[in-house]
Order: C-alpha cells, then structure tokens, then sequence
C-alpha cells in the first residue's frame, strides 16, 4: 500500500476545470519519486504537458519564481497546504 | 510574485491513525492529563480516533491554530520560536502524530526561551511506535547558536540573508536591525535558496542573521562558518542572552 495518496484525480479535475494547457508539479523530497506516475496520469488524462519542479519543496512557503514567464498555467503542489505569511518573526 | 494559479494537495497518509501501545503506557506512567495536541499535514486531518482514545483514557488534548497554517492542530516546521503556536492552555506535555523529526523538532526549539521545557511524546502511525524529544536533541546545536548569538553582539559588520521567495521574504522586518543596531554596519544579501558554498567569500562579514526559514539558524548552524542566528533572536539579543531561560541554562554539551 501506497503510504500517501496522491490524489491525481483532484489534480486532473482542476486542470480541466481551468483548461491548463502547461502545469508544473512540485513534491517534497519524499514524494519524489511519485513523479513519473503523477506525471504520466497526468498526461494521460488531459491535454496538459507536465512539467516536474526538479528543486526544493520545504513547504508552501517555497514556492518556484517565473513560472508564468515559460507559460505555465497551474503549480500543483503536493504534501503541503495554504500557507499564510506572516510578516517579521 | 507568483503569478499562476496554484493548487495544494496535502498527501494525506492512507493508513489508520491511532496511538501505539507505547505511547499510550508512556501518557498513563506518566499521569499526564492534558496534552498539546499537534500534527503534519498528512496526519491532522484524521485524528478522531487519537481524540477519542485520550478521552477514553481521561487525557485533555488541547490544541491551536498556529500563525501560519490553515488548519487547527497543524504543526509546520516554523512553528519554532514561542509564541508562532498560539497555544493558550497550559499543558503537561506535547503529543505530536506524524513521521520523521523535522516537525516536532520545531516544538523543542520554541521553547528556548522558556524555563523548563515540556517533553514532545512522538506517537508515529507508519511505524506504531512512540519516541520522546527534549532539550538533549538540540542542546549541542544550541551551544553554537548561543556561541553565534554573543558574538552577533559584539560584531560590527554583519550579513542579512534575505531570500526571494515570497512566502519566505523579510526585507522590511530585516531592515529594523539597522534602527536597532546603530552601530553595526549591516550587508545585505540577497538569494533564492540560501547558497551555503558562497558564504565564505564575502570573508568581511563577521556573523550572519538569516531571514529566511526560521530553521535555517538552527538545523544549518553548521553550515556557518561564522556563525549564523535567526532575526527575532538578533532584534532581541540582549533579552535572549539574559533571561533565565532553558537557552541559559543548557545541560554539558556531549558529542553525537
């Protein structure tokens, strides 16, 4: 058994919902090697070409920079939640 | 600023998520009978059957919305300095769910500052086994981190370590330091991830302040030549340093 369910359906469902033509995926370390099964569903069941985050995933508040300048059109990221910044510690 | 849209999705374990044999003779053999209830992502989302286990057992679990998750109960590994957790009640110790020792390590640094320091019971659901953290897991990492701090003091010429990433980004708190610190001559550098490998070629900076993620002054202390402390402890150096707190007060250093 799979230690953690990855959920490709919800990501599939948004990716149709929006119609994302380019989407990035990006998985902390442990999740890593979930990649190529996340990645090959993914373009499997749409239209959308993925890319894979090859850096760090320390949590949502790592989020990559400059995506929207390659076209990408959605970040799904996975093992973390919404984040809220908090500004000085 | 991040200009796609972007979606989470937590990983949520697939197993049961219950408390162990171990953990639940240490809670009885100890009589504690309020615990800090707190858990990662892929864990706090199932917990009724850990709730309804300690009340079964007569054990309060009170719990809090930290400053910077979204759900009641969710410990993130930045929740590291004491007053991030927003925990009201007093309790007797912290019971963390969840795997691996980023997280709960985080509730062992937020005490710092305290007097006595609470025991973390780590009750892990994938291996069904309990282990406990306390001051002895970080105590030689706060050495150095003590070391690094007093020196901070006494630097004049010191390095801001901002970072670019917006959920992380800390320019304007940053700045404080120069209003605080007249005397010092602040440098400000800027990155993505921190670049460890480029910190010794600015070879005039006598002490860092990071200002990224708050564990970056504790888990990469190593990684630092010349010391590095995090910016809430350098904002309030002479409070830290003269406290009667656990920081202080740290048991010999041994050797791991």
């Amino acid at each position: 058994m799979r230690l953690y369910s990855v959920e490709v359906e919800k990501a599939v469902e948004r990716i149709r919902k929006i119609g994302a033509k380019t989407v990035c995926i990006q998985l902390p370390d442990g999740m890593k090697p979930y990649a190529k099964e996340i990645a090959d569903a993914v373009e499997m069941e749409t239209k959308a070409r993925v890319l894979i985050w090859l850096g760090s995933n320390f949590g949502a508040c790592d989020m990559p920079l400059g995506l929207n300048k390659m076209g990408i059109d959605l970040l799904i990221s996975w093992g973390h939640n919404v984040f809220h910044k908090k500004e000085g510690w | 600023m991040v200009t796609v849209d972007v979606m989470f999705l937590d990983a949520p374990y697939s197993g049961s998520v219950e408390l162990s044999k171990d953990t639940i003779r240490y809670l009885q053999d100890q009589k504690f009978k309020r615990v800090g209830l707190y858990a990662s992502v892929q864990f706090v989302n199932n917990l009724e059957r850990v709730e309804k286990r300690l009340e079964e057992l007569g054990i309060a679990a009170v719990t809090s919305r930290a400053d910077r998750t979204h759900v009641k109960g969710q410990l993130l590994g930045c929740d590291n300095y004491h007053d991030s957790l927003r925990l009201e009640e007093d309790i007797d110790c912290y019971l963390y769910i969840g795997d691996g020792r980023f997280h709960p390590l985080a509730l062992v640094y937020g005490q710092k500052d305290s007097t006595k320091m609470k025991e973390i019971v780590c009750n892990d659901p994938i291996q069904k086994k309990m282990t406990l953290m306390g001051i002895d897991d970080i105590k030689n990492i706060l050495k150095k981190y003590r070391g690094s701090l007093m020196k901070f003091f006494t630097s004049k010429t010191v390095g801001i370590l901002v970072t670019i990433k917006p959920g992380q980004e800390q320019l304007r708190p940053a700045l404080e330091l120069e209003k605080k610190y007249p005397d010092k001559r602040f440098y400000i550098f800027v990155d993505n991830v921190i670049s460890f490998d480029q910190l010794e070629n600015f070879n005039f900076i006598d002490v860092w302040v990071n200002t990224a993620c708050p564990r970056v002054g504790f888990d990469d202390q190593e990684k630092f030549m010349r010391g590095v402390i995090n910016l809430n402890d350098a904002l309030l150096a002479q409070e830290v340093l003269s406290k009667d707190s656990v920081f202080n007060n740290l048991p010999s250093a041994t050797r791991r």
